[in-house]
């Protein structure tokens, strides 16, 4: 059974009189790929930097592979890897001189790490460009040269803030398969983004943050948050929604061919959607429960601030 | 290897780099090369002039507003020969005061202004172990850069001297004490002002510009010397760098305050 690669209880930091993050409580087992959720100034950013022994806690505790974040701090960036949201390459120097400089500063047997890093730059199709100078990269080979700096060091778990952010979708692609191939390693790894699609792609669980943490749970989970029912109907579902809209419970109802899913607050409220389209004349030929997409169950979260705690599936 | 918590090689990856950066950055190269080329040559340019011509009668006059019991016996040219070679001294700190300001600049503000901070705080690297291997990597060329300017100048002043006045006027005991001793005392002062000022501003640039500034106190006293208001020597420079050696203790405390990891992240990201 794995253990606990993060521990964070009631993790809070404040910038002077401003709260950052207050009361984070979650786990992530060893291994697991954990996504990290929330808008801009959520404080995602803030937790990936208290986690990585960066930033103090204002209050709270936090153990990552083991280590206290205010006393082991040094120890555990020794055994964390860290892609920040700005790759961070000194321009000058090439792709190797800037792997060169971390493999020195984490001090590795350096003959070893370069040999490793090399093998990483071959698997991310950086191979034969190691030479040239880091300011000549695209944005997409930055990113993966920063992806094999915060790896080198072989960390056992790695912290990824955004680390698709601003690239374009074939780059993009190519990162997001160096870190499934980093999961699948058996590294734990935390990824922070706004990018819905691939957090559902790469994460077991994800936790949004909008200051506090507002749901901890498995994507299927939180899809499933909140009740929803997709509707087959004879024909054109569209003629239907404001039907259901209609209701006095306001249901969300959103019609793609022959489906209409309708979102609703309660399990309970179905039979009143269902007799609702009867009278509206629908032909219903099924009702099944429905997964909610989950961005609407993101911005529901951090728009309402609501839900508290989701159930840890 | 780690001595009074610092580990070696640590700091010596953030100076290698820090070379590495400073070799390829060749608009900074030609500016630290500028400064000492200007320092060297008007002082051999003044000698020149001097030695050229030492009978005219001019140089005399000159002699006496510094020292009017100069004898009738002694040469006017050698006397403000000597003299501008003394003075010239106060001028030549500017250099290993300012060298270390361009390079820190870069190194510190640069960091900040290259978003490059956060990635290398993320690493087992200490603040102290930063502030020591970039200080170095600015120290070690200043103070290179002195000597061999020093020694550019021994050379150009002596070939001068000895073509018209067959004497060898350089190295004196004053030079050789100030450009060992002194110097370094003085770019270990224009480092720390770097380092402090980056630590507090945004750009490498700004820095450069503010930091800069220190040097106007003592091109201000060169001045006070050629107008005969103060009068330089072996003392009086030993006691510019004990003032100097104060300071840059305090600036030593004040570096490794403002590198505090917390306090660079929280700012500088």
């Amino acid at each position: 059974m794995p253990g606990l690669a993060i521990d964070a209880r009631e993790l809070s930091k404040r910038f002077g009189e401003r709260p950052a993050v207050e009361a984070l409580s979650f786990q992530v087992e060893e291994g697991e790929v954990f996504g990290l959720l929330g808008p801009n100034g959520a404080g995602k950013t803030t937790t990936v930097r208290m986690l990585t022994g960066l930033l103090r806690p204002s209050s709270g505790d936090a153990r990552v592979l083991g280590h206290d974040v205010r006393t082991g701090a040094e120890r555990l960036r020794r055994e964390v890897g860290l892609l920040t949201e700005q790759p961070g390459l000194y321009d000058r120097l090439t792709g190797e001189e800037n792997l060169r400089f971390f493999i020195k500063l984490n001090e590795l047997d350096e003959a070893a790490a370069w040999a490793r890093a090399r093998r990483y730059l071959e698997r991310f199709g950086l191979g034969g460009r190691e030479r040239e100078p880091a300011g000549s990269y695209s944005k997409g080979m930055r990113q993966k040269l920063a992806i094999v700096r915060a790896i080198v060091h072989e960390p056992k778990a790695i912290f990824l803030d955004e680390p698709t952010s601003g690239l374009d979708p074939e780059a993009a692609r190519t990162v997001r398969d160096a870190v499934a191939e980093l999961a699948s390693e058996g590294r734990t790894i935390i990824l922070c983004s706004h990018n819905l699609p691939e957090v559902e792609r790469l994460c077991s669980r994800v936790g949004v943050v909008k200051g506090r943490l507002l749901a901890v749970s498995t994507v299927r989970a939180l899809r499933r948050s909140g009740a929803a029912v997709a509707v087959r109907v004879e024909g054109e579902a569209a003629p239907l929604v404001e039907a259901v809209k209609a209701l006095p419970f306001s249901p969300g109802a959103l019609a793609d061919g022959e489906v209409l899913t309708v979102t609703l607050e309660r399990d309970s409220d179905v039979p009143e959607v269902i007799a609702a389209l009867v009278r509206a004349g629908a032909r219903i030929h099924s009702a099944v429960p429905a997964e909610r997409p989950l961005e609407e169950v993101y911005l529901d979260l951090v728009r309402g601030e609501g839900g508290g705690e989701g159930g840890e599936g | 290897m780690a001595i009074g918590g610092i580990h070696v090689r640590r700091v010596w990856a953030v100076l290698w780099k820090e070379l590495i950066d400073l070799r390829k950055n060749r608009g900074l190269l030609v500016s630290l090369l500028a400064l000492p080329a200007v320092l060297v040559t008007v002082p051999i340019g003044t000698v020149f002039a001097y030695a050229n011509n030492p009978e005219d009668p001019s140089l005399r006059t000159m002699a006496l507003f510094y020292d009017p019991n100069l004898p009738l016996k002694a040469s006017a040219a050698l006397f403000l020969i000597d003299k501008a070679l003394v003075d010239w001294f106060g001028m030549f700190l500017v250099m290993p005061i300012f060298v270390p300001i361009l390079i820190s600049s870069q190194a510190v503000a640069g960091e900040k202004e290259r978003r490059t901070i956060e990635p290398l705080l993320a690493s087992p690297v200490t603040a102290l172990e930063l502030v020591v291997g970039k200080s170095l990597a600015s120290l070690v060329p200043a103070v290179a850069i002195s000597w061999l300017a020093f020694a550019a100048f021994c050379v150009g002043v002596d070939a001068v001297s000895w073509r018209f006045l067959k004497v060898a006027l350089m190295p004196t005991p004053m030079w050789l004490f100030g450009v060992g001793v002194i110097a370094p005392l003085f770019a270990f002062f224009g480092n720390g002002i770097a380092v402090v000022i980056s630590a507090r501003v945004a750009e490498a640039r700004l820095a450069q510009q503010i930091s800069g500034m220190c040097v106007l106190p003592v091109v201000g006293m060169v001045g006070l010397q050629i107008a005969g208001v103060l009068r330089a020597g072996t003392e009086y420079y030993a006691v510019q760098g004990a003032v100097v050696l104060v300071l840059d203790a305090l600036l030593l405390f004040a570096a490794v305050k403002l590198f505090d990891r917390e306090r660079l992240i929280s700012r500088w990201t």
